[in-house]
């Protein structure tokens, strides 16, 4: 499964410390077994199940066998992968950049830094309400492109920019945070190697490409694994600017599963959806892993 | 283990039967409710009942009415005895009851004084699962200076500084309500655009593209909007009716351009408030937010089409009791107290002034010469609409599939997708999610 | 480096690095200023400049501090120190359970560990909206609802958390815990003495995921704390957006309020994350 152990020195293993081991992870395994895995157990459980008349019935593979042939669930698929496919290498790419303008020293730095994290304590949902009375007909954003002479877009009501405009409003939320994980592996990066490349006649992109990306791996996988993960999940903006729509552009799988649930009261297709999300996010970061971890993590 | 646990049954079970008697006469009960309004005026409810039945104390949990559905959802279906009364959104009440989360209305409760559209609401195959708290009215608000700037007739209606009697009001409703194709003509003059951009829009509905509001614009057209088993929209959904009528919604927005796209909760009172806005179809619960503001409205009746049949938006808030509660008697008494007693109407109605659903209410509005004057009277105007025009919306276990696939499609037309693809693929959206919760 | 032998070329680029920086705030100013300039107005004049916009929508006037006295009229301060209490105390035990759970995984190898830890990794790929009803019965049966561990004990171990310590401690070259072991040092010690102090940035990554996840959290307070008489800032904040009405001044007074919490709380760390970085990067 995913997760290369690192190589591990037959030393060490030799004397492992078994009670010692126990206690570092018996907080944390119980934790997150009682309020998360056995939580997450009972939910998938409910994809097996139909409820019909008040009555929770099984009916073993049925709800996943009707995702084979339901229409809306394909389409959705193909949305959710399409936005993630856009939407993680954007914030991936763009926390990268804002982290190294931000640990540039200069005079008035400290001003900008402050505002490169504002949009962290902004709530998703409120930075949500903001960007759609911006984003409206004939709202700020339009009022700012009219004086540029750009003609008003409907920035959230066009099947041609929803997603792309949901794109922007995630992004934005979420560069300030992503940042922080970069600047904190950014740390781990020993200055010498820097003052050795200078001393070469390093140009800074190879500079960039040839030293600080491979030497943030480690940092990169987990920026890389916990995003997509969060992004795979995400769908309170398109809950609130646009359910689903236009015509269905918008209609992420999570958002399917999550009207499923609670407002179709039809669980068992919510969860069906669900646990066809989970093996999907599974299997990109198995593939993020192999890619990214292995040697060079020093 | 099998043995301790009868032995933890049998002890559960003498200790249940002995707090039975001890505690009969001290009960505590909790319900669910809206955070804002709503809890303050069902506080006030609450209060007067235990002042009338010292031993039983309910407790309101509030919730933000965002999240409140949710919430509900969650805690009904996890089987929670800590909840004993309900607060049920009309047309969610099938859904529930069909899932057994409801216990049917004590028969012994007295119904006969409950207006009887709304009665007939709170039942699902038969049986009463919920009773009526308040009721809803929608009206058409216009900005005279507006009408008047644009030099044309103002819609016949109640205006500050005059006064109605219930029969004027019922003559205005029956004879003078406008048609929607008087409200787009005189939305066309009204909207006034500057440089691109739209300064004052004509016409706009509170809750864009919402099944509550627009459920009349097709039916009053001759077809329900899905069919009487509750599963079926194609015929329904799909007909002639109401292609005509999203044909009109869709002009509203991409052919006159006199409504503002997408406009989320609360965002038309503001703009009508600010004089933005010329004509708002919406709830009578705007008026003391709209009386805040200096804009000089007047309320007509809710418009409807040329040739068609007057019907008008319906339903509110319900009472029912959590099947899993372990207080059922007491539940049901304070349930048949808030929507059936005289006082316990009255210190509701006096707290929220919402159109109440308790006949003695209706009649005193009618007749009352407190409510002469603006604008007081517009409950008048509801009054006549609940006993004459409303039109419930359809009882089905599918109701949040409905409300969702008709939402998007209304959505989609607004902003530009074509009417008939739009209905079509509303139709194969609900009954494909609809199938799957049919008995 | 040739830029630097050359004072003109030096100030341009100083003007320029200013230009680029100043834009990429505007981004991230543009909607929080928005909102400070509309809870300066009062609420019926939220909207007066924006439908359509004009450049005095960008203008709080008139002015006034109405939407804030109402916030904390609405007791926001306690709604706020509720919020901060929950969030600091998750961050706490969050750093101490999840980093020791990271530094054993990094550290040791035993048996079942990848399935552990792809177990771990599952833990974070379920919204919680699909766990709420399970978890919410869990906690019934612990007896925690209505009670502040409800909303504190199920949020202090993190799958994500203990993935970044994993990620970081694995990268902590092993020759400093074996030559300490050949000292004689405890494992503890180790951890203490040699890799915590190593781990600083990580940490504070650490704390920020916890902290914001208590910061945000808004389904499960509504869920674990029923009877509703302790409120956290996102509960506290829907209650702006009523059934019939919208009270927008204060729900931007309170976005406002709430957005400078976690910088005020951020920058003075910034010592410890942004130390000897200058060569990082792109710098010419």
């Amino acid at each position: 499964m995913v997760g290369d152990a690192p190589p591990v020195d037959r030393m060490t293993n030799s004397r492992t410390p078994v009670l010692l081991i126990a206690a570092l992870l018996a907080p944390a395994l119980i934790g997150l077994v009682v309020f998360r895995l056995y939580p997450i157990a009972l939910a998938a459980g409910d994809s097996f199940f139909n409820v019909l008349r008040g009555q929770r019935v099984f009916v073993g593979f049925d709800n996943y066998i009707a995702l084979l042939t339901d229409s809306i669930f394909w389409n959705s698929l193909w949305v959710t992968l399409w936005f993630n496919l856009l939407i993680n290498p954007i914030q991936i790419a763009l926390a990268l950049g804002l982290a190294l303008l931000y640990v540039q020293q200069f005079k008035g730095v400290t001003f900008y830094r402050i505002l490169f994290l504002i949009p962290i304590g902004v709530s998703l949902p409120t930075a949500v309400i903001i960007w759609r009375i911006m984003l409206s007909q004939d709202g700020l954003v339009n009022g700012v492109l009219g004086i540029a002479g750009v003609p008003a877009q409907p920035w959230l009501t066009a099947q041609s920019l929803a997603l792309y405009s949901i794109i922007a409003i995630a992004t934005w939320k979420g560069i300030s945070y992503w940042m922080i994980f970069i600047i904190g592996g950014l740390q781990n990066i020993s200055p010498e190697i820097y003052d050795a490349a200078k001393v070469d006649g390093v140009k800074p992109w190879q500079q960039l490409f040839y030293i600080t990306i491979p030497l943030l791996r480690p940092t990169l996988l987990f920026v890389l694994v916990a995003d997509v993960s969060i992004n795979f999940l995400l769908f309170a903006p398109i809950f609130m600017l646009t359910q689903g729509g236009p015509a269905d552009s918008t209609n992420v799988l999570m958002y399917e599963a999550y009207k499923s649930g609670f407002i179709f009261g039809d669980m068992g297709r919510a969860m069906a959806i669900i646990v066809v999300v989970v093996a999907i996010l599974l299997v990109i970061v198995g593939l993020q892993f192999r890619l990214l971890s292995g040697k060079g993590a020093r | 283990m099998m043995k301790t646990a009868k032995i933890a049954i049998v002890a559960g079970l003498v200790a249940g039967m002995l707090a039975g008697t001890a505690l009969a006469q001290d009960k505590s009960l909790n319900m669910i409710v809206i955070e804002g309004g709503d809890t303050t005026a069902m506080q006030a409810v609450v209060n007067a009942y235990e002042a009338a039945n010292p031993g039983v104390t309910i407790n309101l949990q509030p919730y933000p009415f965002a999240q409140f559905f949710q919430v509900a959802e969650l805690r009904l279906r996890s089987g929670d005895a800590g909840i004993d009364l309900v607060y049920v959104d009309a047309p969610l009440l099938a859904s529930y009851a069909s899932r057994g989360f409801l216990s049917p209305i004590d028969a012994a409760i007295d119904t006969s004084s409950l207006v009887t559209s709304a009665l007939e609401a709170g039942k699902y195959e038969g049986a009463q699962y919920a009773l009526p708290i308040n009721n809803s009215a929608q009206v058409l608000f216009y900005n005279k200076a507006l009408f008047e700037a644009a030099g044309i007739t103002a819609p016949d209606g109640l205006t500050a500084g005059e006064t109605a009697t219930q029969a004027e009001v019922d003559e205005l409703a029956e004879t003078k309500r406008w048609t929607w194709e008087q409200v787009a003509d005189a939305a066309r003059k009204l909207t006034v655009q500057e440089g691109g951009r739209t300064t004052t829009y004509g016409f706009s509905v509170e809750q864009f593209g919402e099944l509550y509001q627009l459920q009349p614009f097709g039916e009053s057209l001759g077809t329900d909007v899905i069919g009487p088993d509750g599963y079926t929209a194609k015929g329904y959904l799909d007909s002639e009716a109401w292609t005509k009528a999203a044909t009109f919604w869709s002009d509203l927005y991409n052919a006159w351009g006199v409504s503002p796209r997408s406009l989320g909760y609360g965002e038309g009172a503001q703009l009508f408030g600010n004089g933005q806005l010329a004509m708002f179809a919406a709830g009578t619960w705007n008026i003391p937010i709209l009386s805040e503001t200096d804009v000089d409205f007047g309320v007509a009746p809710y418009p409807y089409f040329e040739g068609g049949k007057v019907l008008t938006p319906t339903g509110s808030w319900y009472v029912g009791v959590n099947a899993a509660s372990a207080n059922q008697a007491e539940a049901m008494d304070f349930a048949a107290y808030l929507t059936t007693n005289a006082e316990g109407t009255r210190i509701w109605f006096d707290s929220l002034q919402q159109l109440p659903t308790y006949k003695p209410l209706l009649d005193e509005i009618s007749t009352d010469a407190s409510f002469d004057a603006f604008p007081q009277n517009v409950f008048r105007l509801g009054v006549y609409d609940s006993l004459n025009t409303a039109k419930a919306r359809p009882v089905t276990a599918a109701y949040g599939q409905l409300q969702d696939a008709f939402r998007t499609a209304f959505v989609d037309i607004a902003n530009g997708v074509p009417v008939a693809d739009a209905l079509a693929s509303a139709v194969q959206k609900f009954e494909s999610a609809a199938a799957r919760v049919a008995p | 480096m040739s830029m630097s032998s050359n004072p003109v070329r030096q100030g341009l680029s100083l003007g320029a690095k200013h230009l680029v920086y100043a834009l990429v705030a505007f981004v991230f100013v543009l909607p929080l200023w928005w909102a400070i300039v509309s809870s300066l107005r009062p609420n019926a004049e939220v909207f007066a400049d924006i439908f359509p916009f004009t450049a005095k929508a960008l203008l709080p006037s008139p002015a006034s501090l109405e939407a804030y006295t109402g916030v904390f009229e609405r007791g926001f301060g306690m709604i706020i120190a509720n919020t901060l209490i929950v969030a600091l105390i998750t961050m706490a035990a969050g750093l101490v359970v999840n980093g020791a759970a990271g530094f054993a995984f990094a550290m040791f190898d035993f048996k079942g560990k990848k399935y552990i830890l792809t177990a771990i990794i599952i833990s974070f790929m379920l919204p919680f909206e699909a766990i709420a009803l399970p978890l919410y019965t869990v906690t019934q049966q612990l007896g925690w609802l209505d009670n502040i561990a409800a909303l504190i004990v199920p949020s202090i171990a993190n799958g994500l958390a203990v993935f970044l310590f994993y990620q970081f401690f694995s990268q902590v070259p092993k020759d400093y815990a074996e030559a300490a072991r050949l000292d004689g040092v405890s494992w503890i010690n180790i951890l203490l003495r040699i890799y915590v102090p190593l781990s600083m940035p990580t940490c504070i990554s650490a704390a920020l995921l916890l902290f914001i996840f208590q910061w945000e959290a808004f389904l499960w307070p509504l869920l674990a704390m029923p009877s509703q008489q302790f409120k956290v800032i996102q509960v506290g904040m829907a209650a702006f957006q009523q059934q019939y009405q919208t009270i927008w001044n204060q729900l931007f007074a309170v976005a406002v309020i709430t957005a400078l919490i976690p910088i005020a709380l951020l920058l003075p760390l910034q010592r410890y994350y942004v130390q000897g970085l200058a060569g990082a990067g792109i710098k010419g």
